[in-house]
């Protein structure tokens, strides 16, 4: 699959692996292709992104993921569902927090510099991604996998990283019809 | 209006999408918390046997899941 990967998507895959190391996550998850993407410049996702105004609200997008993340990676949707069974989540991680340390919650470690030359693997929700990358590409009928496939594919699949660009407008819809114009609904991905 | 809202919102709590993502979130939660305390614990001197007595699981299902940590 890789070697139909253009070189802007390689390397937003490379970013993520990046960012997840530094992190000392163990796994590379859909939030860190979705920083990666936030870096780039001059490709087709980041003219999409800025097209939908995102260029300038890089940090909120950013904050917004980190604050996820420390809330055991839960959605707002997720949460949502927990507080209409009696569980405040935000309550949960804040007395984790009080004993634990800020970011207890988050999955990463705090020796992060320990885990900088192991390897990482995928996590399902990223290989999600690069699956979905893949059938929406071939779906418009792209000889290959760019950065924006990758992006419209973080906006398809249900999570933190579609929730938090849905919250600054940056859906499925809006994407496509930034990058195909209005024919582009058409071409559903499957 | 009062009444058909209220309708509404309790035929919206039996909404099985609502409830089952409650279990699939509850399960992350219940993760996250796990790896927290046995780390904890871990830094604390305890051994597998000990961690795995409070868990209720064997000391071998501890381990593979932490042990390399």
């Amino acid at each position: 699959m890789f070697e139909r990967f253009t070189k802007d998507a390689r390397e937003v895959v490379q970013g993520a692996v990046a960012d997840s190391r530094r992190a000392g996550t163990r796994t590379v998850d859909a939030e860190h292709l979705l920083l990666a993407l936030l870096e780039r410049e001059g490709s087709r996702a980041s003219f999409a992104l800025a097209a939908l105004g995102l260029a300038e609200r890089r940090e909120p997008v950013r904050e917004a993921l980190s604050r996820a993340r420390r809330h055991a990676g839960l959605t707002r949707a997720e949460s949502d569902a927990l507080a209409g069974l009696g569980i405040d989540v935000s309550e949960i991680v804040a007395r984790v927090e009080e004993v634990h340390g800020v970011g207890a919650m988050a999955g990463d470690r705090k020796d992060a510099g320990r885990w900088s030359g192991r390897r990482v693997s995928f996590g399902q929700g990223a290989k999600d991604v690069l699956e979905k990358a893949l059938r929406i590409a071939l779906a418009h009928r792209d000889r290959h996998i760019g950065d924006e496939h990758l992006l419209l594919a973080l906006t398809a699949l249900p999570g933190v990283a579609a929730e938090v660009l849905a919250d600054h407008g940056v859906t499925y819809g809006t994407v496509t019809r930034v990058l195909y114009g209005d024919g582009g609904e058409a071409a559903k991905a499957g | 209006m009062t009444e058909a809202t209220d309708l509404a919102e309790r035929a919206g709590d039996r909404d099985p999408r609502i409830g089952l993502r409650a279990v699939a979130a509850l399960r992350r939660l219940l993760e996250q918390l796990e790896a927290v305390q046995v780390r904890s614990a871990r830094n604390q001197g305890w051994s597998w046997q000990e961690i795995a007595a409070e868990l209720g699981v064997s000391r071998q299902a501890v381990h593979k899941k932490y042990g390399r940590q």
